[in-house]
């Protein structure tokens, strides 16, 4: 019996051991990379015997998070109904006085450039930001206006309350499409020029306990440079598809700009990198083998953000050590690719929680309540039908480059169209002239149809939504787009003429 | 027109490389300032946006330094070396070093000619730096 007990307690350890040995200055703490390191040299067994907790941590673009903050009341007093800070629309939602600060509000004035998360950045740094706020009045509260100087030590609250943080994993970003686009994964090159990803792979927290064994609400965690806790699952938690999330909440009076920096992303928003980092504790072999997981054992899509729909196409797997190498492989192709967040800074962290555990200036906690494991992220139930270019396209009316002016003049009467699509004999595009072109030609005297086409058409694909082609055409200020599949045959037309009778019906 | 500041070292001075760049790419190279003796040379030239990039490629192929003075400030404070930059440098003049801090290369980079890079910063921690106004004074008296 006495050996069997022994045995058991060789097997295990529990967090208010973990506890006592912070206290008398015993812990063994390592990170997550460190951790890895010794597994592979020494074996499961010596790293469960020589380690009691492994830190994890990450700093990246965390758009779902914001700040809740407690103004105080003015004299009279206010029922704040709309408000702004630096410009940025602040949310009221509560009685009075409480406001919550989205990260990814702009501001009215220099919109993409500085947003909520910079707000919460400037809190934090001490700086003084304006209040200005609006209000219909009431009998108890009765002032309508109010416009006002702070700083964090103004405010009564000041908590960073993100509702999605953390993702496990990401996706690593690219784009088919032949310009450039920019999206919340960055600036991406057109035709795969380059790649991005986000994410600390290894060092992830949620990646070094991928069953949430020991996070949930209650986990104390490194937030923003001080100490905060997990609250529960985050928004779109997907944890059987390894893209768990959490939502957390920590007091921001106490943390530092270097680990909580308002972002611009260009044409796209502005956003708050967070960086979180959670202790594992080591209280079984199991957890040694789960945080001894590398890189290479990580994988992620490669996704095109070329193409704007829910479900974007998935071109190859990579793993997170390919991704950190800094080129990535899809097809025959070697794209470069670049990280949106910051490495170093996940490194930092996970050192910084390291030797604040180390130096007994932080305790773990047990969750209260673990993660789900099992829930599900659903799609939007969507009512109202959407239209996508295949459903308004048209019949192309095409001609070969050896037509002559004239021929094309006919064929733009007869067809009454303004627009004829240019194909070699296997019916892929090569250029496109319009009714404008003919006049033009004619007026000059040309009557070569080389002389007159355009090559560098913009064209749509059909599985588009009719918006962003719409958009497109605009944007290049002409009215028609040929649609074409992946090989450049075409398929059909749409013109600005087509869209606006569905948008008018 | 890109303001371009040649290197030529001890070894290659001698050879009428900017000539035979000339008539190799039939592209107009025009001499702001030079200083050339026995030791080197070091040349401000001026070459159109579009010819850019391989009359830099021919100078270099042929052992000359090429710089464009100052064009890009990165603000240590402000950046995170997320790495965002660096897939968007066309001449891989960004990079990340072992300990994850990213690296700019000034003398390889091709200034506010090319910015690919400025848009791409989170931090918004990387500027395009203007000529000032004696060097664009310089400019316009060719």
């Amino acid at each position: 019996m006495e050996a069997l007990k022994l045995s058991s307690k060789k097997n295990k350890r529990t967090i208010e051991e973990i506890n006592e040995k912070i206290r008398t200055g015993n812990v063994q703490v390592l990170t997550a990379e460190e951790m890895k390191k010794l597994v592979e040299s020494s074996g499961v067994e010596v790293a469960f015997k020589e380690v009691d907790v492994v830190t994890t941590g990450t700093f990246g673009a965390m758009c779902s998070s914001g700040a809740i903050i407690n103004v105080g009341h003015s004299d009279p007093p206010i029922k704040i109904q709309k408000a702004w800070i630096n410009d940025v629309e602040v949310c009221h939602s509560g009685a009075a006085v409480d406001l919550y600060v989205g990260a990814t509000v702009m501001s009215e004035r220099q919109p993409f450039e500085y947003g909520g998360g910079h707000i919460i950045e400037d809190l934090v740094s001490g700086k003084e930001v304006e209040l200005k706020a609006m209000a219909y009045g009431t009998d108890c509260y009765p002032r309508t206006q109010v416009k006002t100087n702070l700083t964090k030590d103004d405010l009564n609250q000041f908590y960073l309350l993100n509702f999605r943080n953390c993702y496990q994993r990401y996706n690593c970003a690219v784009n088919s499409r032949d310009e450039t686009i920019y999206t919340y994964m960055g600036k991406l090159l057109p035709r795969l020029k380059n790649a991005t990803f986000s994410g600390a792979g290894e060092l992830n927290p949620l990646m070094n306990d991928p069953d949430y064994e020991t996070i949930g609400m209650g986990t104390r965690i490194f937030l923003g440079g001080t100490q905060g806790y997990v609250i529960g699952e985050g928004t779109q938690h997907d944890p059987q598809n390894r893209f768990g999330t959490i939502m957390i909440r920590g007091d921001a009076k106490k943390m530092s700009p270097e680990f909580l920096r308002g972002a611009s992303f260009t044409r796209y928003g502005t956003t708050l990198y967070v960086g979180l980092g959670i202790p594992i504790p080591i209280l079984n072999e199991g957890l040694v083998k789960k945080t001894a997981i590398r890189d290479e054992e990580i994988f992620t899509n490669v996704v095109d953000y070329g193409v704007p729909r829910r479900d974007r196409p998935k071109l190859a797997k990579v793993s997170y050590k390919e991704l950190k190498s800094g080129s990535i492989t899809v097809g025959d192709r070697r794209i470069r690719v670049s990280s949106l967040s910051s490495l170093k800074t996940a490194r930092k962290i996970a050192g910084t929680l390291k030797s604040w555990i180390e130096n007994g200036e932080f305790f773990l906690t047990a969750p209260v309540e673990r993660l789900p494991v099992d829930s599900v992220f659903k799609p939007m139930r969507q009512t109202e039908e959407v239209s996508f270019v295949a459903n308004v396209m048209q019949k192309a009316v095409t001609c070969s480059e050896t037509e002559a002016v004239q021929a094309i003049a006919e064929r733009i009467v007869t067809r009454s169209v303004n627009h004829i699509v240019m194909v070699d004999g296997s019916g892929k595009l090569t250029g496109i002239v319009t009714s404008w072109d003919i006049t033009r030609a004619l007026a000059q005297g040309k009557t070569a149809l080389a002389d007159i086409v355009t090559r560098r058409v913009i064209t749509a694909k059909p599985d588009e939504p009719l918006e962003t082609a719409s958009k497109r055409m605009a944007q290049h200020n002409i009215s028609a787009l040929p649609v074409i599949d992946n090989e450049k045959k075409v398929l059909g037309i749409v013109t600005a003429e087509d869209v606006s009778k569905l948008l008018g019906r | 027109m890109v303001r371009i500041l040649l290197r030529f070292s001890e070894n290659i001075v001698e050879e009428p490389i900017i000539s035979q760049i000339i008539i190799e790419l039939k592209v107009p190279i025009n001499i702001i300032t030079a200083h050339v003796d026995s030791k080197g040379g070091e040349v401000l030239a001026e070459v159109p946006d579009e010819a850019l990039k391989k009359v830099v490629k021919a100078f270099r192929k042929r052992g000359a330094t090429v710089s464009i003075p100052k064009l890009i400030e990165i603000d240590s404070e402000k950046c995170v070396s997320c790495g965002a930059c660096i897939t968007l440098c066309p001449i891989e003049a960004i990079t990340m070093d072992e300990d994850a801090s990213v690296v700019f290369n000034q003398e390889k980079c091709l200034g506010s000619t090319c910015s690919a890079c400025v848009d791409a910063c989170p931090t918004r921690a990387i500027k395009s730096v203007k000529q000032n106004s004696s060097e664009v004074a310089a400019n316009n008296a060719h």
